[in-house]
C-alpha cells in the first residue's frame, strides 16, 4: 500500500513525542548505574550506587512495604464491609456518607496531614510512630478500596443472591463469607493493588508526617535527591520503579481479566 | 409431610406509605400448588415474599405452617425452597457445589450430601453439567439448577417466583410441563407467582387472581375461566370482548335482540336479572360467523391474523369496542368485508354495569 507523506508526518510525531517520555526514563535509570553521571557512560557501569541506597535507604524501604501492607489489611477490614453497606442499603445518608468518604481524595495532602497534625500532633506516641503515616495513608486509601467492592457488589445482584442463600438456610455470616466475598473477589482484588500501589507511592500526605525515624520510599526518594550525588537518587528511582512495577502490571491484568470473562454456551442445549 | 399454610388478616404497607396489600385470609392446602396471578404490581410477589419470610406482614397479621407461628420468624428458620425469576444461582460456585450449598448449611454428612446433590442433579435431567460453572448453563439449564437446589434441602414449602418468565416461549412450555410433573411428584406445597394466565391455568390446583393489592377471586383453573366473578378476573383470564346491555325480566337485552343467559356472576345474580345496565364479557367462541338470515349482529372486518386452524377477526360496528370473533381458516374474508354473527349465550358472562361505564356512555351522549 502506497502511504502518502502525511503518514510519515504523524509517525514522525509520534515517534517524537514516545521519545520525549522515554528518554528522560532511560537517562534516570542510566545514570543510577554510571559511576559518573557528569561524566557519562564512558566512565563505565556499576551496581555501586544501587547497594549504596540499599545500605542508607533499607529501613525506608521496609517501612513503606510495612505500611502498604498494614494499610491493605486496615482496608479490606473496614472497606469490605462498608461497600457492602453502602450497596445494600442505599439511601440519603448513605450517599452522603460516600461523599464523605471520598472528600480524602479531593482535598489536598497537605491539607489533611495538617489537619492530622493539627489534632493529634500532641499525642507524642502516636506522633512519632509510623502508625501516625498509616492513618493518613488509610484515610487517602479507603474510597478507592470501598469504589472498587461496591462496583462489583453493585453489578452482582447482591440482594438476590443473598435471598437464595437465606431461603437455604444460610445466616448473615455463612452469606457473608461463602456467598457475598468469593463473588466480590475481582473487586476486593482490584481495590487491594490499588491500595497498594498508592500507599507505597504517597508523597504529600507523607511528607508532611513522618519524622526522621519514620521516612517511607518517596519520603527517602525527595531526601536523596535533595542532599545527595544524582546517581543516588537515580539508583533509587530504579528500586522504587522494580518494587511499583509487577503491581501495576498485575492491576491491568486483573482489568484485563474482568473484561474477558467467559461467556455462556450456546442456548442449543436447551433442548435437554 | 406436606405443610398447610395460613395466611390471616395479613396486609402490607410499606415504608413509605404506600399500601401494598389490604387486609386477607388465605389458607394452603398441604400439598396443593397455589398460583398467584395478576399484573405487575398487584401484590402477588409481596405475598410469595411474606411467605418466605423476606417481609413482614403489618401488625395484627398472623402466618402459620401446619399450626406454628412463623409470622416474625427469619427466611434462614422456616426452611422454605425459592426459585428466583433471574435464578439467583452462586456464581463462585459449579452446579454442584449450589445444589449442595443448602444441605452443607442444614449439616448434612458428605457421603449423604453427595447421594442427595446426585440425586436431585439426575432428577432434573443435569446430572452431566455437575461440574460446569454458572455462567457457562444455558437459562433453561440455570432454571433447572435453581429448582435443583431449591428442594434438595426437602423444604416444608416450595416458592417460586416468576420462574419462567426469562425463558423463550418454547422452553417456558416445556418447564412448565415438568415443573407440574415434579410438584405432584414430590406432593409439596408450592406457591407459584406469574402474570401469565395460560401457566396460571396449566399448573394450579387453585388461582388467586389479584388486583391493586387485593384478592379478586380465588378458585379451580376451571372456575376462574368459566366464571370469573368480576370484569377484572373475566378480562385478565381471557374474556377480552365487551358489550353493554341490560336486564329486563330475566332476560339479557343486547340493542334489539332478547337472550337467555346461561351464566351471571353468583354474588350478583338477583340484583341484575330483574333490571338494570350489564356489561357482557366473553371470549372469541362468544360470537359465531354466521349467515345473514341467523344474524344478531354485523360487523365489519378491520383486521384478520391467521392463527393456523382459525382466523381471528377484529370487527367494528358492534358496541363500543371492536370486538374479536374467530371464524374457521378456510373462510373467505377480507378486511372491510361485512361479517354476520349470533350470540352464543352459554358463553356470555354478566356483570352489573360500572360507574365508569355510566360516565363513558354519559360522555358520548353530550357530543
Amino acid at each position: 500500500m502506497q502511504r502518502d507523506w502525511k503518514f510519515y508526518a504523524q509517525l514522525f510525531l509520534t515517534i517524537v513525542l514516545c521519545l520525549f517520555i522515554v528518554v528522560p526514563i532511560v537517562m534516570s535509570a542510566l545514570a543510577g548505574v554510571t559511576v559518573n553521571v557528569f561524566k557519562g557512560l564512558s566512565s563505565g557501569l556499576t551496581l555501586r550506587w544501587i547497594f549504596e541506597v540499599w545500605d542508607l535507604y533499607a529501613p525506608s524501604i521496609l517501612l513503606s512495604v510495612i505500611i502498604a501492607l498494614t494499610c491493605l489489611a486496615v482496608t479490606l477490614v473496614a472497606g469490605v464491609p462498608l461497600a457492602y453497606v453502602l450497596v445494600r442499603r442505599p439511601g440519603r445518608m448513605t450517599r452522603l456518607f460516600e461523599e464523605l468518604l471520598t472528600l480524602p481524595v479531593a482535598i489536598p495532602g497537605l491539607a489533611l496531614a495538617l489537619a492530622l497534625l493539627i489534632t493529634y500532633g500532641g499525642v507524642s506516641g502516636y506522633r512519632s510512630s509510623w502508625l501516625f503515616i498509616l492513618t493518613g495513608h488509610v484515610l487517602f486509601t479507603l474510597p478507592f478500596m470501598v469504589r472498587s467492592v461496591a462496583a462489583v457488589m453493585a453489578a452482582m445482584n447482591i440482594k438476590m443472591l443473598e435471598e437464595g442463600a437465606a431461603s437455604l438456610g444460610a445466616g448473615f455470616w455463612r452469606r457473608f463469607f461463602t456467598v457475598i466475598i468469593p463473588n466480590a473477589r475481582p473487586g476486593i482484588l482490584a481495590g487491594a493493588l490499588m491500595v497498594v500501589t498508592l500507599s507505597i507511592g504517597e508523597f504529600n500526605l507523607t511528607w508532611m508526617l513522618h519524622t526522621p525515624l519514620t521516612k517511607t520510599l518517596p519520603v527517602g526518594l525527595a531526601d536523596a535527591y535533595a542532599s545527595m550525588r544524582l546517581e543516588i537518587g537515580s539508583a533509587y528511582t530504579l528500586i522504587f520503579f522494580v518494587l511499583i512495577m509487577p503491581l501495576l502490571i498485575a492491576m491491568q491484568a486483573l482489568a484485563e481479566r474482568g473484561k474477558h470473562r467467559p461467556k455462556r454456551v450456546d442456548t442449543a442445549e436447551d433442548t435437554l | 409431610m406436606s405443610t398447610q399454610i395460613k395466611l390471616r388478616n395479613c396486609a402490607k404497607t410499606f415504608a413509605d406509605g404506600t399500601r401494598a396489600l389490604a387486609p386477607f385470609d388465605l389458607t394452603i392446602e398441604g400439598g396443593e400448588t397455589i398460583v398467584l396471578l395478576g399484573p405487575s404490581g398487584c401484590g402477588k410477589t409481596t405475598i410469595l415474599r411474606m411467605i418466605a419470610g423476606l417481609e413482614f406482614p403489618d401488625v395484627g397479621g398472623m402466618i402459620t405452617f401446619d399450626g406454628d407461628d412463623v409470622t416474625r420468624q427469619s427466611i434462614e428458620k422456616r426452611r422454605v425452597g425459592m426459585v428466583f425469576q433471574s435464578y439467583a444461582l452462586f456464581p463462585n460456585m459449579t452446579v454442584a457445589q449450589n445444589v449442595a450449598y443448602g444441605l452443607k448449611v442444614n449439616g448434612v454428612s458428605g457421603p449423604e450430601r453427595q447421594a442427595r446433590v446426585d440425586a436431585m442433579l439426575g432428577m432434573m435431567h443435569i446430572d452431566m453439567l455437575a461440574d460446569r460453572r454458572i455462567d457457562q448453563l444455558s437459562g433453561g439449564q440455570r432454571q433447572r439448577v435453581a429448582l435443583a437446589r431449591a428442594i434438595a434441602v426437602q423444604p416444608r414449602v416450595l416458592l417460586l417466583d416468576e420462574p419462567l418468565t426469562a425463558l423463550d416461549a418454547k422452553l417456558r412450555v416445556r418447564l412448565r410441563t415438568e415443573i407440574n410433573a415434579l410438584l405432584r411428584q414430590l406432593g409439596i406445597t408450592a406457591i407459584y407467582v406469574t402474570h401469565d394466565q395460560e401457566e396460571a391455568l396449566a399448573l394450579g390446583d387453585r388461582i388467586v387472581v389479584m388486583q391493586k393489592g387485593e384478592i379478586a377471586q380465588i378458585g379451580t383453573p376451571r372456575e376462574i375461566y368459566r366464571t370469573p366473578q368480576n370484569p377484572f378476573v373475566a378480562d385478565f383470564v381471557g374474556a377480552a370482548n365487551q358489550l353493554a346491555g341490560h336486564m329486563h325480566g330475566g332476560k339479557l337485552h343486547i340493542g334489539p335482540h332478547i337472550l337467555e343467559p346461561a351464566v351471571i356472576s353468583e354474588p350478583l345474580g338477583d340484583i341484575i336479572c330483574n333490571s338494570g345496565s350489564v356489561d357482557v364479557f366473553f371470549r372469541a367462541d362468544g360470537l359465531s360467523v354466521c349467515d345473514l338470515k341467523d344474524a344478531h349482529f354485523t360487523g365489519r372486518v378491520e383486521a384478520i391474523a391467521y392463527l393456523g386452524e382459525k382466523l381471528r377477526l377484529t370487527v367494528s360496528g358492534i358496541g363500543a369496542h371492536t370486538l374479536m370473533i374467530d371464524t374457521h381458516a378456510d373462510d373467505l374474508t377480507e378486511v372491510g368485508s361485512d361479517v354476520h354473527c349470533r350470540v352464543n349465550v352459554s358463553r356470555l358472562t354478566i356483570f352489573p354495569a360500572t360507574k365508569a361505564r355510566f360516565a363513558a356512555v354519559a360522555g358520548t351522549g353530550t357530543i
